[in-house]
């Protein structure tokens, strides 16, 4: 169980992270997600104990881990967690097979222990053939797997990993999800995930905290976040394709009416229709983009500043400079004020 | 008989242009770098001369030609790499990877010593030190009223501080240039493994630096044994002789065969180092690191030891920078270096003859030989920067166009080749080449010419490298989106190329004109009363007793050289990644 109270962590006068609180269970996979700078790394370096604190603590079970309040922490090497960083930071003057064993040695782990627990991880991640190769020997996909072998080898309670996937080619990044995903169910770890592709925090998490200026935008499953997003960011970050927010004001009068005139109103893409002739309750959008999505056809049109995306059985065959119409449902999903709260 | 009918016939001979271009090159660097090497090999083949090698090496003098100076360099080259990598390491850790106060000022000063030459720490290491062993002025200290020990004075000890002082500069740069990339994930990866402080720096830290530690080590090595100026300064008059003094003292003496004999086997000696300390480099472990966002390094913290490591590394740095420098300058107002603070006067400056005071010699701005000495020294840098620059772009451009096959890699490790070289031994190459007419060409020593070859030649390897930076900057990318637009040959020249090239350039160019100013080893042979050149008047002067004129002199080496090197610094606008907070 990862427990955090009222976190808070200030560089010189930034606000990296504004007391943040949340809980997940034991075996949890938590996806930190949000855009970049919203102090999702540094709150996993807190995690990690490489950053103290500047308030608010964090419990690993029933053991405070940092607490910024009194200003301590425990040292990284010492809570049982294993990191995976961005750039993978392999030692560059060890082999593959060295990477990872060097971790258990400095934890006093006995030669055939060691050389039994090396093999054991490196087969598990398919890269025994590699055990004497260095890094800069190896492909990129190659590394984040010696990566990963060396954060899992000495059995850490818990997984931390910073991006591990951003420095991949697309393919390779699905087949990689599919592999930490096995790895964190093997090890029986609790996982945190620190990404800025919602579409990783939606395929892998069971928990999701969406991370926006330093503050907890939502927290919860995918689901309840594309069911019930709790803020007009939210709804307009997850999802695929996320949720449209159409200010009232620009709305038909039949939709607008008894709305909150300066509301946002929210439409699922899959609600939304489209045809190539106005109708009374249809807005009029230019068409910017079409793509073929399971069978069913994305479509984009915009009006100004605003972007509608609709996923549509049939539709109207345009190009760039057509109109495309929109029909929206008569009632909205959801209501945001301007600030992005969340109404109704 | 019939004729056959007459098929046109292929040209014999058909001119590759790209082939003419590679021959041509390797003709002007086989008369530049491999003709002198060649020649000073052969010269002491010939049958009258072979007897050389068997004196030097085994005959009854041999102790004093070759072995004694051998040992001396070898404990100097030792002596030094292990004092420059101590040092520079220590200074590059502090600077990289602490926490320690005025990071910045300290690296910067730190790349300081190297721009002074060494001579002219030697020279401010005699006016504070020298004690009346040999005669003449005594030095600073002794005028305050200390006794200067003998070894203190002169010879080994002295002139390993000297050096190492002028040296650690470069195991500086390299060290912390390599320190620089062990990204703070290494460190944090393995403090999150649990490992302490010292396990960190040994098991991780160091490991990585190695490669730059071993290149910092022979690069420093090999300086030390080429160096002449401050063995000759400080050794030579106590007859502690160096391969680099005892090369000089013999062709001085016209002893020239045997004076050969050292020069090829100091060769042997330099670059056999550099030679290991590359092949110890280069491994399939060359750490390239993938870079990660990184940017938010953490630094070392050295809690209470901030200020006293500060104040450390500020004394060393002061020491080699400022002190020799105020030393210097101080000591060419003073009309004694035992009272370098009293009875200023700029009589060593401007002052006219005056029987009564230094043998009746002029001030240097007095002195008509000075002042063309220094017009002479000024043009032959401008000269060979020009020079060497475009030989270096011709060379670059040929390796990049086409560096494949044979003739490639030979004009590749030849115009690397005098790296290899100590200044000395190429001096000494020079005189035995051109020293003497060959067929119609008369003899060169004692001409202009003789030093702009000698000097483009010797600075070839640091043109070539200059002029491959600005041909992969220039080449590429940016040359073709400008063949996109459709912009012809000239053009594409004149808006993109030469504003691109030209900084670069303009740069390596600076950087030779400095090394040419306050470089003594290689002219010192090559020197004549009708090629006068101030580095070598400023050792003459030294070794006459006239340390005033002979700082006077160095100071204004200093004085163009520094504004020569801020100005190539400027113009590179050189980024120094390790600095950055």
């Amino acid at each position: 169980m990862i427990r955090i109270e009222k976190l808070t962590k200030t560089f010189d006068t930034f606000q990296a992270v504004d007391h943040m609180s949340f809980e997940v269970p034991q075996g949890a996979f938590l996806v930190l997600v949000g855009p970049s700078g919203c102090g999702k790394s540094t709150m996993l370096r807190m995690l990690a104990g490489l950053e103290l604190p500047s308030g608010g603590t964090v419990q690993f079970g029933d053991d405070t881990v940092s607490d910024g309040d009194k200003g301590w922490m425990i040292d990284p090497a010492k809570r049982n967690t294993g990191l995976v960083f961005q750039s993978y930071a392999l030692w560059p003057h060890m082999t593959v097979a060295g990477n990872v064993d060097w971790p258990l040695k400095v934890a006093g782990m006995s030669k055939p222990d060691r050389q039994a627990r090396v093999s054991e991880v490196l087969a598990m991640l398919g890269i025994e053939a590699l055990a004497a190769r260095y890094p800069n020997e190896i492909s990129g996909g190659q590394q984040q797997r010696v990566a990963i072998a060396r954060m899992i080898a000495p059995r850490p309670a818990i997984l931390l990993f910073d991006e591990p996937l951003s420095n991949l080619d697309a393919k390779l990044r699905v087949e990689m999800r599919t592999e930490l995903l096995r790895v964190h169910r093997a090890t029986g770890a609790t996982s945190v995930y620190v990404t800025h592709d919602q579409v990783e925090a939606m395929t892998m998490a069971s928990h999701v905290a969406v991370l926006n200026g330093g503050k907890i935008e939502q927290f919860g499953t995918p689901e309840e976040l594309v069911r019930d997003p709790a803020t007009a960011f939210v709804a307009t970050f997850v999802g695929t394709p996320p949720a449209n927010l159409v200010p009232v004001s620009m709305l038909p009068e039949q939709h607008a009416k008894g709305l909150r005139a300066d509301a946002l109103a929210m439409y699922r893409p899959e609600n939304i229709t489209s045809s190539a002739e106005a109708s009374a309750n249809s807005m009029a959008f230019e068409f910017a983009e079409a793509s073929p999505v399971a069978g069913r056809t994305m479509l984009t049109g915009t009006q100004g500043p605003l972007r509608v995306t609709a996923v549509v059985d049939n539709a109207p065959r345009l190009q760039i400079g057509d109109m495309v119409h929109f029909g929206l449902p008569e009632t909205p999903a959801a209501m945001f004020a301007p600030n992005g709260e969340r109404l109704s | 008989m019939s004729i056959a009918p007459a098929r046109p016939m292929a040209r014999p001979f058909p001119i590759n242009g790209r082939l003419a271009l590679k021959l041509f090159v390797l003709a002007i660097l086989g008369v530049l770098v491999a003709a002198p090497l060649l020649r000073i090999l052969f010269e002491t083949l010939a049958p009258d001369a072979i007897t050389a090698w068997s004196d030097v090496t085994h005959g009854r003098l041999s102790k004093n030609l070759l072995w004694l100076p051998l040992g001396n360099t070898l404990i100097l080259g030792v002596g030094v790499a292990c004092g420059c990598v101590l040092i520079g390491g220590f200074l590059a850790w502090l600077v990289v990877m602490t926490d320690m106060p005025f990071r910045r000022t300290i690296g910067l000063l730190a790349t300081l010593p190297f721009m002074i030459p060494s001579f002219a720490t030697a020279l401010a290491w005699g006016s504070l030190f020298r004690n009346s062993r040999v005669g003449g002025q005594t030095g600073f200290l002794e005028g305050l009223g200390l006794t200067i020990p003998d070894w203190l004075a002169w010879g080994m000890v002295p002139t390993l501080i000297v050096l190492i002082a002028h040296y650690y500069s470069l195991a500086f740069t390299v060290i912390a240039a390599a320190l620089a990339t062990v990204n703070s994930d290494l460190v944090e990866a393995a403090q999150m493994a649990g490992a302490k402080r010292s396990r960190i720096l040994l098991g991780i830290v160091l490991p990585v630096a190695l490669p730059a530690v071993v290149a910092g080590a022979s690069l420093t090595f090999a300086g030390a044994v080429s160096n002449f100026a401050a063995p000759a300064l400080l050794g030579l008059p106590v007859r502690m002789q160096t391969m680099a003094t005892r090369l000089y003292g013999l062709i001085e003496v016209g002893q020239t065969e045997r004076g050969y004999v050292v020069a090829i086997l100091l060769i042997l000696v330099s670059a056999l180092f550099l030679w290991l300390g590359n092949k110890v480099i280069s491994g399939r472990r060359s750490y390239a690191t993938i870079t990660g966002k990184g940017g938010r390094a953490k630094r070392f913290e050295l809690r209470a030891a901030r200020l006293p490591l500060l104040s450390v590394a500020g004394l060393i740095c002061l020491l080699t920078t400022l002190v020799p420098v105020a030393i210097l300058i101080a000591s060419s107002l003073a009309p004694a270096s035992s009272a370098l603070f009293s009875n200023w006067t700029l009589h060593y400056w401007t002052g006219l003859s005056d029987p009564s005071i230094a043998q009746g010699q002029a001030g240097i701005w007095s002195n008509p030989f000075i002042v063309s000495a220094t017009g002479l020294t000024v043009g032959l840098g401008i000269t060979v920067a020009v020079t060497t620059t475009i030989i270096g772009l011709i060379v670059a451009f040929v390796l990049a166009r086409d560096g494949k096959g044979p003739l490639a890699g030979i004009i590749n490790q030849v115009s690397f080749l005098p790296l290899l070289v100590p200044g000395i031994a190429f001096g000494a190459a020079y005189i035995a080449l051109f020293g003497a007419p060959i067929g119609p060409f008369p003899a060169l020593y004692g001409t202009f010419w003789l030093l702009l070859i000698a000097g483009t030649a010797y600075l070839l390897p640091f043109s070539v490298q200059t002029g491959r930076a600005v041909i992969q900057q220039v080449s590429g990318d940016l040359d073709e989106s400008a063949r996109m637009t459709g912009a012809g040959f000239l053009r594409r020249l004149t808006a993109i190329t030469v504003p691109l090239a030209s900084r670069g350039l303009a740069a390596g160019g600076l950087i030779v004109f400095v090394k040419i100013m306050r470089d003594l080893s290689l002219v010192v042979l090559l020197f004549t009363p009708t090629t006068p050149l101030l580095s070598v008047l400023a050792y003459r002067y030294a070794s006459e007793g006239f340390t005033q004129f002979a700082n006077a002199i160095t100071v204004v080496i200093l004085v163009i050289s520094i504004a020569a090197t801020l100005l190539a610094n400027q113009l590179q606008a050189k980024s120094q990644p390790w600095l950055k907070s």
